[in-house]
């Protein structure tokens, strides 16, 4: 027991930290209450460092083998905390939108992180349900946090019971696979899976499974919900919902395709890659004509899930070794716009692009952030954005010696990330071509979100430059699945 | 330790660039300090390197995947070590001299932020160890070399200049770029040492490839050395301030293209040394020629720069195969000293006189200017292969060279452009130093202030000793070739006449004629002699045999007919057709989509569940 402890000490530390901070608001004075956000940001940072300090090899388990410590988890744990640790930052600098309960906004980021770690490192399917619920009911409240308004409620009920069908599918799936093979941990299903073919009732449940995933991921058919709950919800939430809660749909997906089910996944023809080009499309050709930022953002995490799906399609090293440097490379370029827009906007609800207009003389700094940030998600060299969708591709093109579909879906992609840079750019034009939107000058910028921000241009342009370690992590991490 | 000095020489200069046009782009004297306090430290840290005789690669991981790898990393061996402290010393003094210079002009802090982007850029090609990364500075050293030579940019003929200078390189670097791309599809990898270690193992494997990828390469040297036909880009780069013209356009950067040359010699084989010997032969005559009839003194230092660099892409194509190009490095590093300190001392004139640059407006300057005088005399008589200047013994190394590969016309052709370019050099200094005032300007001249002199004075003493610190048997080690030491100072002083007079004798006497045809011609003139005496020709001269104009037509020509055909293409086929039509069906698409998002929570719901049972039925129903 006390092993097991030791196992999950990173998801104890941030459940404390969490805990801690709502108890300190209890007893601060409220005049130092707004520092709570920075004592989380320095403890998320610390975990974040201490994670550096715990080795893959050998892999550990904990809980009878129900959680499990390897070069993947490691991989997502360092990612949820670095996402969330910035995720802060932005919250801080948004808190005039919160009316009051700022430190219960730290506390929930601290539980849907906890959530995330856990999910990082699920091997049954019982503690992949409690971890994605975990992350989505903390979301739920995140998501309506500025409870006075009417957006933020609309899309809080709207994620409330999109997102209640959607666990429902994934309760109804394990289900299934229970009642068909009688295991829920993923090692037994897949020793026993071999004896289970062609068994409609394990398809189906895993089907069901794969849609509930897929809601958390925002891939078609699920993506229904992810632009009006963007656009809904407070800045730090969005950013948060694009990166933090997709990689949990990301990670838990990798676990069960190529761990639960490996030989179903093979089998599997061209599903992935068809919902990988229906989801690119979808996304891309949404985003076109969209007004609000945050909008535009949710058409673009839809896409960008479907980038990620690429990778899966593949069914190789080679592409999950793509698609964890792809999050490395989105979580900072999502951030870097995510913080912009927060200190250009502060706590307002507005967030049409064209008021951006003139960004480029008023605050030269976080107009190039901004273009920065959206210059990689377009995917432009050499910036990690461009690196991330090239390996994608080159591992599509790779695959297609021995499944000529995947040709096809490696050209799909290239046009798909062709089509993104067009929306990406209407960004960069409002900055530095649109009409001057009011003359009011951006306030001043903290020195956290200045670091924060200097953190993610750097990411962005160090991942797209010197990809070595980060891309060596990645692949060690995908290695691990056994491809 | 070695690594980190290595690494420390590269990153230095870009350090100071970066911090210069982040935080002091309003503070002159902290720009200056950044940026000289840089190459300064690079200086040393070259000299703790070259001391300690450190050689080996160091070299960090860019790109590694499976069937492409590619490393960002530094090379030292004799040959980068020697241009690592030729680079970093010249460009110490010409940094401190800058200062002096520049001082006042508004742009100082963008002037030096963009020396050190150029000694960073200069110094990532010595130290490349792959072709990619060599090319990827090779541009940097492009980009750079624009932004100085347009610093005036407000200047129409500056602003002109780093254009024609950029565009020029173009054509040159896209020759190199498919070279590059030839090497990697028949060797299959761009690491330098990987290649030699391939070829010298295997001299087959490259086959049929080998001109052509050689003279691809020297595509890119004829760019950056401004070499026949690419010729024309050196003298009009001179618009730029002296300083740059004397770092770059005289000493390290365009020396690139031959250092390319010796990096890459085990690349050529025979045919294209041969075509890359003439070329070198040819530039240097036609560039002598030209300087003839130049009056601008910057314009006849760059000339004469030109016809150095055609000297030492000769002395690389007469290297031949089993040879090693020593000579041709030899001769880059005293040329990178004298030239440099020729430059540096026009830009004292040029200073004093208020920025005239016309020789024949100057005259009697040895009085008014005398460090100036007595340095510039020193580098034209090194650049002229007087004894024992530094230029002698190199020059005399490429002329032995063509004597013992008995290759008489190139020697014959080598001897005369030594005679021509003792005739202008001194041409130059009658005229200008020497001799009556040719207009009120020299009257009011002054000695440059010692932040100008002290770098005159510090290049002046390798151009008269260069030739006796054993820097071509450097070199000669990095190519396996070990020449014995001539033993005292005299010894090596008459060793070239002993060991082979007809070039050693010939290079001086051609010389001597070349001064006393300038002694006679322009000891006392007042306006130039030779047209008079060679009519049209010389006319033809001045106005630089018409290069310019020929390509300027060549261009029009075929440039208004390609850019009718892809106006007419973008036009119809891509705007019309793919770019509106593409766009349109996008935005059309994107727009219907937006129905489907209604804000109806039931209706979402319903599209969710219907996903589900679609997802089911394509996979169960089947």
């Amino acid at each position: 027991m006390v092993n097991d402890l030791a196992v999950i000490g990173l998801e104890l530390a941030v459940v404390f930290a969490g805990l801690g901070v709502l108890l300190a608001d209890l007893w601060l004075p409220a005049a130092r209450r707004p520092h709570l956000a920075l004592v989380t940001a320095w403890v998320l940072g610390l975990i974040l460092l201490a994670s550096f300090g715990i080795e893959a090899e050998p892999v550990r388990t904990a809980f009878g083998g129900m959680y499990r410590l390897d070069a993947l988890a490691l991989f997502f744990k360092r990612f949820f905390l670095l996402a969330a640790l910035l995720v802060t930052v932005v919250a801080r600098e948004f808190r005039e939108g919160f009316e009051a309960g700022h430190a219960e906004y730290h506390a929930l980021t601290c539980f849907a992180l906890a959530g995330m770690m856990l999910a990082a490192s699920a091997q049954h399917f019982a503690l992949l349900f409690v971890a994605l619920e975990l992350v989505t009911v903390t979301f739920y409240v995140l998501v309506s946090f500025p409870r006075r308004r009417v957006t933020a409620l609309e899309a809080g009920v709207k994620y409330l019971i999109l997102g209640a069908l959607a666990s429902a599918f994934l309760v109804f799936g394990i289900a299934l696979v229970y009642a068909a093979t009688g295991t829920l941990a993923f090692e037994a299903l897949a020793g026993r899976l071999e004896t289970f073919t062609g068994n409609r009732l394990v398809l189906a449940g895993l089907l069901l499974v794969g849609a509930g995933l897929g809601f958390k991921l925002a891939a078609v058919p699920f993506q229904i919900w992810a632009p009006d709950v963007y656009q809904g919800a407070p800045f730090p939430t969005t950013a948060f919902l694009s990166v933090g809660s997709k990689a949990t749909g990301v990670v838990l997906l990798l676990r069960v395709l190529f761990e639960a089910v490996p030989s179903l996944t093979a089998r599997s023809g061209p599903l992935l890659s068809v919902l990988a080009g229906l989801t690119m499309f979808y996304g891309v050709l949404g985003a076109i004509p969209q007004r609000s930022l945050r909008r535009l953002m949710g058409y673009s995490s839809i896409a960008n899930a479907g980038f990620l799906l690429v990778g899966f399609a593949t069914r190789s090293t080679e592409g999950v070794g793509a698609v964890l440097f792809y999050l490395a490379g989105y979580v900072f370029a999502v951030l870097l716009v995510f913080l912009v827009a927060t200190l250009v906007w502060r706590g307002a609800e507005a967030d049409e692009i064209a008021t951006l207009g003139g960004l480029g003389r008023r605050a030269p700094a976080l107009a190039a952030s901004l273009t920065l940030g959206a210059a990689s998600l377009a995917g432009i060299p050499p910036l990690a954005g461009f690196l991330g969708k090239f390996l994608l591709i080159r591992a599509a093109v790779l695959g297609g010696a021995e499944n000529p579909a995947l040709y096809w879906l490696a050209a799909i992609t290239l046009v798909a990330a062709v089509v993104a840079i067009y929306y990406y750019f209407g960004l960069v034009r409002a900055v530095y071509w649109g009409e001057e939107a009011g003359s009011a000058s951006v306030g001043p910028v903290s020195r956290s979100a200045r670091a924060a921000l200097v953190a993610c241009a750097a990411g962005v342009l160090g991942l797209g430059v010197f990809p070595g370690p980060v891309l060596g992590w990645a692949r060690l991490a995908a290695r691990g699945l056994g491809l | 330790m070695n690594a980190f000095l290595t690494w420390l020489v590269l990153l230095a200069p870009a350090g100071a660039a970066v911090v210069i046009t982040l935080t002091a782009l309003r503070r002159p004297a902290t720009a200056a300090r950044w940026s000289i306090g840089a190459i300064l430290v690079a200086f040393a840290a070259s000299l703790v390197l070259f001391r300690a005789g450190a050689t080996g690669e160091t070299a960090v991981v860019w790109l590694d995947l499976p069937g492409l790898r590619v490393d960002f990393g530094l090379r030292l061996d004799p040959l980068s070590l020697l241009m690592l402290l030729v680079v970093t010393g010249v460009g110490s003094a010409i940094h401190i001299y800058s200062w002096g210079y520049m001082r006042g002009d508004p742009g100082l802090p963008r002037y030096f932020a963009g020396l050190s982007l150029f000694s960073f850029a200069m110094l990532g090609i010595v130290l490349a160890t792959n072709l990619l990364q060599l090319f990827v500075f090779w541009e940097l050293v492009g980009v750079s070399s624009y932004l100085l030579i347009g610093f005036w940019y407000e200047r129409p003929a500056a602003a002109d200049a780093a254009k024609k200078a950029f565009l020029t390189n173009r054509v040159g670097d896209f020759g190199f770029l498919l070279g590059i791309i030839l090497v990697w599809s028949v060797l299959g990898t761009l690491n330098l040492a990987e290649l030699s270690a391939k070829l010298r193992a295997a001299p087959p494997a490259w086959g049929a490839a080998a001109t052509a990828a050689g003279l691809l390469v020297f595509c890119g040297a004829v760019g950056k050395s401004a070499q026949f036909p690419l010729h024309v880009w050196l003298p009009d780069a001179m618009e730029g301030p002296t300083p740059v013209s004397a770092l770059i356009h005289a000493a390290t950067m365009v020396a690139a293209g031959v250092y390319l040359l010796c990096r890459l010699f085990f690349l050529l084989n025979a045919p294209a040394l041969e075509v890359i010997a003439w070329t070198g032969g040819l530039t240097a005559l036609l560039a002598a020629l030209l300087a003839l009839q130049q009056n601008d003194i910057k314009r006849i230092l760059a000339y004469s720069t030109l016809s150095q660099l055609g000297y030492m892409v000769m002395a690389v194509g007469l290297s031949g195969a089993g040879g090693h190009p020593a000579p041709a490095m030899y001769h880059l590093t005293t040329h990178a000293f004298f030239k440099a300190l020729l430059f540096l001392a026009a830009g004292a004139v040029i200073h004093a006189l208020h920025h005239e640059q016309d020789i024949w407006k100057m005259g009697g300057l040895a009085r008014k200017l005398p460090v100036t005088f007595w340095t510039f005399l020193a580098g034209t008589l090194a650049l002229c292969g007087a004894p024992p200047f530094s230029g002698f013994f190199s020059k005399d190394t490429i002329l032995t060279l063509a004597w013992e590969r008995e290759h008489y016309a190139l020697l014959a052709l080598g001897v005369g452009v030594a005679a021509l370019t003792a005739f202008y050099m001194f041409r130059l200094v009658l005229v200008a130093f020497t001799g009556p005032a040719k207009s009120q300007a020299p009257d009011h001249a002054h000695e440059a202030p010692p932040v100008m002199t002290v770098p005159l004075v510090a290049l002046a003493v390798p151009t008269l000793l260069a030739g006796f610190w054993g820097i071509d048997r450097g070199y000669a080690r990095q190519y396996g070739a070990e020449a014995a030491a001539a033993h005292g100072w005299a010894a090596h002083l008459f060793e070239p006449f002993a060991h082979a007079p007809m070039a050693a004798w010939g290079g001086l006497l051609a010389a001597a004629a070349g001064f006393v045809a300038a002694w006679t011609l322009y000891r006392r003139a007042v306006s130039d002699p030779l047209p008079g005496l060679l009519g049209a020709p010389a006319r033809w001269l001045r106005d630089r045999l018409y290069f310019d104009e020929l390509y300027a037509a060549l261009i029009a020509a075929t440039q208004d007919l390609l850019a009718r055909v892809v106006a007419a293409v973008d036009r119809w086929v891509l705007a019309a057709g793919l770019v509106r039509g593409t766009a349109g069906v996008f935005e059309l698409t994107g727009r219907l989509l937006r129905h489907v998002h209604t804000g109806n929570l039931q209706t979402y719901a319903l599209l969710l569940a219907a996903g589900a049972v679609v997802l089911l039925w394509w996979t169960l129903a089947r």
